[in-house]
């Protein structure tokens, strides 16, 4: 019974944690430029999420020690630097952006410019973390989190074509403007596979005490949560498809992602992507910021635990505290937090390769994971995704000169 | 007892102290050579000055200047006999405190001048 309310709460912390900022913003992009036609870069990062949450995992429950961990031990300090960098560097601009997506939602509920808002939520968001555990972080926001169903509830109500949207989810180059179809694609996945969700969920394997039991709950959790999560991105995809499109709207501006659900379900659509908005970027920022920690604790041995008191894990504390007041920086001196949120999502796409491809080398480790180790599937599709990348890596950087504008 | 690789399962291991308290990694671990002596595993380091040497001259310059910048002479490296090692495991053991490593230094003095300072600090367990 109880491993049921692990698997239910499992699940409901992969949807709550999966959409957020970027997974909003570039699915209502990529539907008010291209109608249905990417919903297959969804189903593609939805999937390759799925696959590394659940190694990461299984690597945390067999292992009791995080990725963080194994980076470092099996890989070496010198080499170790490299995803250090890579995902400090990323996650704050991602970070920054979810208090962007906050403080929009607050400025459109109240009137009172975005700005104003970066560091009172900051300061919120780390009282949380001075105070709350572990299970209040991951399982409070997630639950609050669930608003964001009213994507489909939205997408429902405008009754799409239902044929035409299962063509999107196959790929196919578009007719025109591909260079910007193209970035598009990168950032939504960019957008879905997150190293900082990874990172996360493996610490909190360790956080919350995974042992081989609960290699089943994992498997569940990695896979249904994810699958709910991306089906609601991609039902926020259709709703902008349905509602942007036709009008000739390209978002440039968080307001406009408001119609999406304003149309179809009037004020209390509006109401609810307020909503959805403010909650969901919170609890991305919560994860982040955590995230960043964890892998600087981990990295350098330090101790670390959000169940601990605060003056039991000193520099893991002050990692938490510091990042979180500054990366409100950007928004309180008025960043464009749209602008800076496809940023972040080429910048998390083109991280990818040096937090993927170790996974080939622990995934496969005995030492590691005794018989836990991966089997062919996992292995093939770690290999696409460790393919893909790479790929995203070369792609990003001309893609962002050439479709970015 | 099997082998234990040092490079594999020593450097850059997680150590914890008596208390199962998280202390570092293994940043470095020196052979001491003595005339007429065979060579042994004499030292576990841990600190930032061992871990940048690992990276390369250039950053061992890069860190020299940062320091020199914000006016930084000590260096807080703790160098643990090899014999303080009580079980090399996923976590290697030391026989040692917290308390007494310099390399805690920064830990301590964060706990002590900021973190403590903020109500909800103390104690155990949330």
């Amino acid at each position: 019974m109880k491993k049921w309310g692990e698997v239910a709460l499992g699940v409901v912390t992969s949807i709550g944690g999966f959409l957020e900022v970027g997974s909003i913003a570039t699915s209502t992009q990529g539907g008010a430029e291209f109608g249905y036609q990417l919903a297959w870069a969804l189903l593609l990062g939805t999937l390759s999420l799925a696959f590394l949450m659940e190694m990461t995992g299984r690597l945390a429950a067999v292992s009791k020690r995080t990725y963080g961990d194994l980076l470092r031990e099996r890989f070496g300090y010198r080499f170790f630097l490299l995803p250090l960098a890579a995902v400090l560097v990323v996650s704050f601009l991602v970070l920054a952006s979810e208090i962007g997506g906050v403080s929009i939602a607050l400025q459109m509920a109240t009137g009172i410019p975005f700005p104003w808002w970066a560091i009172p939520v900051a300061l919120l968001g780390w009282v949380l973390l001075w105070r709350g555990t572990f299970g209040i972080v991951e399982k409070g926001t997630a639950l609050l989190g669930l608003v964001a169903v009213v994507f489909a509830a939205g997408a429902l109500k405008l009754h799409p074509a239902w044929p035409a949207v299962g063509r999107g989810l196959l790929p196919s180059a578009p007719s025109e403007n591909r260079a910007r179809y193209w970035y598009l694609a990168v950032s939504i996945l960019g957008a879905s596979i997150s190293p900082y969700l990874y990172l996360f969920y493996s610490a909190g394997a360790v956080e919350d005490e995974w042992t081989i039991e609960h290699l089943g709950v994992n498997r569940v959790t990695a896979g249904l949560g994810n699958l709910f999560g991306g089906t609601l991105a991609v039902a926020a995809l259709v709703a902008a498809a349905l509602v942007l499109a036709p009008r000739g709207i390209r978002v440039d501006r968080y307001e406009q992602i408001a119609m999406v659900l304003a149309s179809p379900l009037g004020r209390a659509g509006f109401v609810l992507f307020l909503a959805t908005l403010c909650v969901t970027c919170f609890g991305s920022t919560l994860e982040i910021v955590l995230a960043m920690a964890y892998m600087l604790a981990q990295g350098f041995g330090w101790p670390w635990s959000e169940n601990l008191k605060p003056g039991k894990d000193a520099r893991f504390t002050t990692s938490y505290t510091v990042v979180i007041l500054l990366a409100a920086l950007p928004i309180a001196i008025g960043m464009n937090p749209l602008a800076l949120t496809n940023l972040s999502m080429v910048a998390t796409a083109a991280s990818l390769p040096v937090t993927v491809v170790p996974l080939l080398v622990l995934m496969n480790d005995g030492d590691i994971l005794l018989k836990h180790t991966n089997g062919w599937l996992s292995n093939g599709a770690l290999v696409i995704i460790a393919l893909l990348s790479i790929v995203l890596l070369v792609a990003a950087l001309p893609l962002q000169l050439l479709g970015g504008g | 007892m099997g082998a234990v690789h040092l490079a594999h399962d020593v450097l850059d291991a997680q150590l914890v102290d008596r208390l199962q308290e998280k202390i570092g990694r293994v940043d470095a671990l020196l052979l001491e050579l003595e005339a007429g002596q065979p060579p042994r595993v004499a030292t576990i380091v841990i600190g930032s000055a061992a871990r940048a040497e690992r990276v390369g001259h250039w950053f061992v310059a890069l860190r020299r200047g940062w320091r020199a910048m914000l006016g930084r002479r000590e260096e807080h490296l703790s160098r643990i006999p090899f014999d303080k090692v009580r079980r090399i495991g996923d976590t290697i053991e030391l026989d040692v405190e917290e308390q007494s490593l310099e390399s805690e230094h920064l830990e301590r003095w964060l706990k002590e001048h900021v973190v403590c300072r903020i109500p909800g600090a103390e104690g155990d367990r949330k």
